[in-house]
Formats: structure tokens, sequence, C-alpha cells
């Protein structure tokens, strides 16, 4: 324990442009970025609009509310680089251990910010909401390149899965809540955790049909788990990590349509 | 809301105070952290033009106070706490928590400083459009 005290978990560097989005709020993830160079804003999106929140630069962490929360939930805000910026980003597993271990006091009080800090960054949007209904006129958006058309979206489509390295006998069943092309919101019976193992960092083969009648097939990995949404059922927020590109415009065409 | 029995067993008194009592004045010294076992508290701050706005609204099982982890022997207190009613806090006690938050690891610890202070800038940021606002 003390030789690896104080070390940092698995870090990339990652180079944006001005204008680049890193962080796409909606979208399931818990890595955590350190502002090596540059400066990023954090927005809300509200509809179209951007609604200001942050600007942060060099030594700065982003992504530590989704972190701390567990990534139960999607992020909260997007954070996108204000000039050409230089990012480290550390993939948290073994912070993640070092946070199950915390002591419970600490994760309340933990819990406690993030329930505040949420609710002040609505009362952010509220205010600027206001104030942008004046500016808004004046000024026209740049259409940057990196202006991404996909959204989350809601949905309720059963789905069957199983983990990678299973049998391809396996067949587990859940429903997808919601999908991006970042990932799915899956609902699954906690049963289904008896026979195998649903843990951060697990995978998963989905295969679904979306409302559109299309198949989708798709490989992802567990990056939060709750269990306090229904009773008896677990909800997995679920990177995609790998998907044909068949499928993977499949999933664009319908995130658009 | 009953109380996680895990947090009540840091309780180490309690306080109960009638409607409209100022618990936690703004600008004042404080080296407590509190917890609403029972009734509600708003917490208001003063903008930079005078006027005082509600920001927050207190309920059962939230903890106030919690700025302390931060730079504990130095705390001010970043807003005013009043009650709504007659209200029953638990005091939590410090020491055990700060000994607890030492025993985290540096990284982690440096993740709860960052939320705690952007909990802090946004509040004052808060402050500040409301004051524009008017």
């Amino acid at each position: 324990m003390a030789a690896n005290q104080g070390k940092i978990p698995p870090i990339i560097r990652l180079n944006y442009k001005k204008g680049d989005l890193i962080i796409k709020q909606g979208d399931y993830g818990v890595s955590i970025y350190k502002i090596v160079k540059g400066k990023v804003g954090i927005f809300n999106e509200g509809g179209d609009r951007e609604i200001p929140l942050a600007t942060l630069g060099r030594g700065e962490i982003i992504g530590e509310m989704t972190f701390l929360n567990r990534g139960t939930e999607p992020r909260s805000a997007s954070v996108r680089a204000l000039e050409d910026s230089e990012l480290e980003v550390w993939h948290p597993s073994t912070l993640i251990k070092e946070y199950e271990q915390m002591p419970p006091i600490i994760k309340y009080i933990v819990n406690q910010v993030i329930k505040r800090l949420v609710w002040m960054n609505q009362l952010v949007g509220k205010f600027s909401a206001k104030k942008e209904q004046v500016i808004d006129k004046g000024e026209k958006k740049e259409p940057g390149a990196s202006r991404r058309i996909y959204y989350r979206k809601n949905l309720d489509q059963e789905c069957v899965y199983r983990p990678v390295d299973s049998s391809p006998k396996v067949r587990l069943g859940g429903r997808i809540k919601d999908i991006s092309l970042q990932g799915v919101g899956l609902e699954v019976g906690s049963k289904n955790a008896i026979s195998f193992s649903h843990k951060i960092g697990d995978r998963f083969y989905i295969s679904m049909v979306l409302p559109s009648g299309k198949k989708l097939d798709f490989k992802t990995k567990i990056a939060s788990v709750r269990s306090d949404r229904a009773p008896g059922m677990l909800f997995l927020g679920m990177q995609l990590t790998d998907i044909s590109g068949e499928h993977n415009k499949t999933l664009g065409f319908f995130l658009r349509s | 809301m009953a109380i996680d029995q895990l947090v009540y067993a840091y309780v180490a008194d309690e306080e109960a105070y009638s409607d409209k009592t100022v618990v936690i004045e703004e600008g004042s010294k404080g080296e407590w952290i509190y917890i609403v076992l029972e009734g509600q508290l708003k917490v208001k701050k003063r903008t930079p033009n005078g006027t005082v706005i509600n920001i927050f609204t207190l309920k059962e099982g939230d903890i106030f106070g919690e700025k302390l982890l931060l730079e504990p022997g130095k705390g001010v207190r970043s807003a005013s706490i009043i009650a709504e009613g007659p209200v029953r806090l638990g005091v939590l006690d410090t020491s055990q928590i700060l000994r607890d938050y030492e025993m985290i690891s540096p990284q982690l610890k440096g993740l709860i400083k960052s939320l705690i202070l952007r909990l802090e800038e946004t509040t004052e940021k808060i402050c500040s459009m409301a004051t524009k606002a008017r």
C-alpha cells in the first residue's frame, strides 16, 4: 500500500483544438481530466443554447463530480476547449478502489456537496437564460466543425446481453433505457448479478432492436451501477467500447432522427 | 427520511433552535459540521451590493459546514443558516471526521477539495449574477 500511495493512476495526455468538445453532457464516463495547458469552458446545454458555468485553466480538475458520484449519473455539464489545450486523462481504476474504502461519513459529505452543486448549477442556468434572451440576438454562433448534433435519447427497448468472457449460449435480459453514441443506460434484474459479475469495468456484448426495427450489436463496459432507481433492479451506465461501422451508422441515424 | 446510522454515529451533541434563529452567521468563525435531524433551514448569502438572497434549503439528513475540510482551523462561514420553524441539529464530531479525511489518499482528497471549491465558486457566481439581475 505504502509504495502505491501518492502514485497517480494510469494517465494519458490528450490534445484538443480550440472549440473541441471534451466532455458531452448526458454521456456516461468516469475519467478525470487535469488541465496541463490551455483553457476550457464548462457549460450546461439547454436546448441548442450553451450556458457557461465556469472557465478553468492550468492545474484545475474536471470530471471529479461524476467520478465522486460514482458515475451513477450521466455527465452533468459539457466541457469545451476555449483554446488549444492539453489535458491529462486519468482513468481512475485505482481511485475507484480507494473511493470504496473511504470512510462512510466522508462519502456522505461528498454526496451532499454534489447534490448542492447540481442545484447551484441549475440556478446559474436559470439566471443565464434570462440574460441570454437579451444578448442572443446580436451574437451569431460559430458553426464549429466539432459541434455535435447527436444527443442521448431515452427509450425503453428489450435487449439481450452477456459477459464477453461467457459462453455464447448465455442470454441475459434487460431493458435499454437510454442510448447515445457513447453508451447506453441498461436496466436489469438484480438477480442477473448473482450468476455473473456486474461490476464497474466488466465488459458485455449487447444485442438490441431499435424502435425503427434495425438490429444493433455492440460491446460495452460498465461505467456505473446504481440500485436505487427501482426495487430489485440495477441500472447500469455503460460505455460503448466497440461497434461495427455499419451499426454505428444505424445508431447515428437513429439518434438524429 | 431516516438519518443514516453510519452518520448518526458521528453526532456528538444535539442542539435545538426555534423559528428564525440564526444558527450560523455569514463571516463568523466556526469549526463545526452539522447535520439536520429535524426541520428545515434556509441558507442565505449576502450579494456584493448588500442584498441577501436565499440560495438553498437544508432538510433532514443534509449536512452543512463541510467547507471545514478545505482548511481546518481557518473556517470562516460563507453563508448564513437560519431556522425555518423549529429545528433539531446534530453537531458532528469534527475531529473524528478530520481524522477520517486525513486517511484518504492525496488524489482523492484533491478531488474532494476541487469539488468543494467548485461549489464555493458557483455560489459566488450566483451571488454576483443575482446582483446584476437587479
